[in-house]
């Protein structure tokens, strides 16, 4: 539920509708003045209609606050190289330059983004003895001993009796969800689901139902309807009915109504796929996700997909579910029998890394890893919300959006804060809905409270610049509650 | 004015290219918009109040027949394609017809001809020009003209 302040939303409206004008008219000029006659007549043009007007129009104009290059590993400091443009934003060139900037971007949620004490020494050591690639897919010679460590470890920490790993988080989902379910099968996913798993489901051929974000109760009215009225057109019942679901959601920060989703997945016979890209590793007391922050048993959920690239600082996918399961997909997974397996050393990594969370290495790391991300999470969204700001998102998440709405309040908010070298990364449509663009803090372990406050101060100031602090007033008088009843 | 919020709950509409019709705010941002063309009309062209009515009926039917009934697809390419015979009417609301979004547009060129053909007195040629912009809106906005190609007009290849 996000409060928009009404005025804001006019104006917001206002200003996409100027910008769609300006793009057309500039479309216009650009048809009437450059008829160029290439010797390309008779081929079909690449972009079909107005495939790319997003992108030449709105995109480009603020392209320099998207994919800038890093110099360095994503840790809580980093290198941000410089651009510069001649073309009003069409080409960027680098500088050369470079400037230390404080990361607020990277899913660095434990630290394990920099170099580590236990783990990257492993890493070299794994890449000297099995070389960075495998040169070969799991069922060839793609195998190796770290590879079936992997799988042993990721099903004993995320506790599922079994577990397969692939090279890349995005092809997890995607791979995985056609050959789960095919036509024939309903799917109903939640309206905000990763691109990965919406491209899953529209390659499996089932037919799609979407539900509001996070509501239980209108999960329940979906499932009614569509097991009533069966297939379409034939009205024969569904073969499979497949609920798709998210640990945290990447954008709003807001964690899944787990339990209540698993009761009516039971009542209604569904079975239930958990992303926990985000959340595994990065929440709950020992760092084992979603379920263990909200006390969900994971037998009741059957399908437990995950990545490596955010809290274990390494690349690549899992899935973890009962031995059947994973033995048929190890015999039928496109991705596990044709695509190259995981990298020798972004394997260990992952090992070592999960052996420091779970405290194995013989230290207590993990635990103060835990225990910092969750305080600094806290601590960063209470102050955030004390100033003003509109932060989305439940406390322990380590994710944190701030609402810009206005389609200029994007380049204005990310270049400020790059001046004063702080790097934040921006979220806009079509990514998110076309009114909620907004900024998107990631907390890591490894943020210092001076880091913190530091980029606070920044934010702040940013913030009057730039003006978002939309919900001052309701801080204030929240705050002038509390103080009555005390 | 500016401390009252609405609240926005995310629709469950996968569609990018419509879903931001189910916000809040965006009937009175049309509204709005049309009523300040109107004052732009009158202090571009210093006509009179019914001139300007009926230029703004006749910008309003180009513009909306062009981006609601012409154009199709979507202006970026993450959906793969998949509305790309639909136009916007089509698209919006996800195919479901007589909702409250579609109402309303359909009201918004009717109630546009009633004003400007009362403030031109009902003169010809104004009157003839307004009511074939109404007709044409009107018509396409039909439940039955749903992917309707008349002639084969803007068909797929």
């Amino acid at each position: 539920m996000i409060a928009i302040p009404y005025l804001t939303a006019l104006t917001t409206h206002f200003s996409y509708g100027l910008l769609f004008v300006f793009g057309h008219v500039r479309d216009f000029f650009r048809k009437l003045m450059f008829f160029t006659n290439d010797n390309l007549q008779g081929y079909a043009p690449i972009c079909l209609g107005a495939e790319d007007f997003y992108i030449r129009r709105l995109y480009l104009r603020i392209q320099d606050c998207f994919g800038r290059p890093i110099a360095s590993a994503p840790d809580v400091w980093f290198d941000v190289v410089e651009r510069y443009s001649n073309d009003n934003n069409k080409t960027l060139k680098r500088t050369g330059n470079i400037s230390r900037c404080l990361n607020l971007g990277s899913y660095n949620y434990l630290g394990f983004g920099g170099a580590d004490e236990y783990c990257t020494p492993r890493a070299i050591e794994s890449l000297k003895r099995f070389s960075p690639s495998t040169c070969s897919s799991r069922v060839d010679g793609g195998t190796t001993l770290l590879h079936n460590e992997l799988e042993e470890c990721v099903a004993r920490f995320v506790r599922k009796p079994a577990a397969i790993v692939f090279g890349m988080g995005y092809v997890t989902n995607s791979a995985i969800l056609p050959v789960l379910i095919g036509k024939g099968g309903l799917i109903v996913s939640d309206s905000l689901n990763h691109n990965s798993a919406i491209n899953g489901a529209r390659g499996s051929g089932a037919i799609i139902r979407v539900f509001q974000h996070n509501s239980p109760d209108h999960l329940e009215e979906v499932l009614r309807e569509q097991i009533a009225e069966g297939q379409p057109r034939t009205h024969r019942p569904w073969k499979k009915i497949l609920v798709i679901v998210e640990g945290i959601y990447s954008m709003e920060g807001d964690f899944c109504k787990l339990p209540d989703i698993i009761a009516i997945c039971k009542k209604y016979k569904a079975y239930i796929y958990l992303d926990e890209a985000h959340s595994i590793g990065a929440v709950g007391k020992t760092g084992r996700g979603v379920c263990e922050l909200l006390g969900v048993d994971t037998a009741d959920v059957d399908i437990m997909m995950g990545t490596f690239s955010k809290s274990f600082g390494s690349c690549g996918g899992y899935i973890a579910g009962s031995k059947e399961l994973i033995q048929y997909l190890k015999y039928t997974c496109p991705a596990h029998l044709y695509a190259t397996s995981i990298s020798p050393p972004a394997a260990q990594q992952i090992i070592s890394s999960i052996k420091v969370i779970l405290g194995e290495n013989g230290s207590n790391r993990g635990v103060e890893k835990l225990s910092q991300i969750r305080e600094n999470s806290n601590f960063f969204r209470s102050e955030l919300i004390k100033m003003g700001f509109e932060v989305l998102g439940d406390s322990d998440s380590p994710i944190m959006p701030i609402m810009l709405y206005n389609p200029a309040k994007i380049p204005a908010f990310s270049r400020e804060c790059l001046k004063k070298n702080v790097a934040v990364v921006m979220v806009a449509f079509p990514a998110t809905p076309l009114l909620l663009a907004r900024a998107r803090m990631c907390i890591s372990a490894s943020h210092t409270k001076e880091d913190l406050i530091k980029a606070l101060e920044v934010i702040s100031q940013v913030g009057d610049l730039v003006g978002i602090k939309y919900l001052l007033g309701e801080a204030d008088k929240q705050q002038q509650e509390r103080m009555k009843l005390e | 004015m500016a401390n009252l919020y609405v609240k926005a709950v995310p629709p469950a509409d996968l569609n990018r290219n419509t879903d931001w019709f189910m916000y809040p705010g965006v009937w009175t941002t049309y509204i709005l918009f049309l009523f300040f063309s109107w004052l732009l009309v009158l202090s571009i062209f210093g006509c009179s109040p019914g001139m300007a009515w009926t230029i703004v009926n006749l910008a309003h039917f180009l513009v909306t027949y062009h981006f609601f009934h012409w154009k199709k697809g979507t202006p970026f390419s993450d959906d793969q394609g998949i509305y790309n015979s639909l136009t916007w009417w089509e698209q919006i609301d996800n195919g479901k017809q007589l909702t409250r979004n579609r109402k309303f547009l359909t009201v918004v060129p009717v109630v546009l001809y009633l004003i400007a053909s009362h403030t031109t007195d009902y003169q010809h040629p104004m009157l003839f020009l307004n009511t074939l912009a109404v007709i044409v809106l009107v018509v396409a906005k039909f439940p039955n003209m749903h992917k309707v190609r008349i002639f084969g007009i803007n068909a797929d290849k």
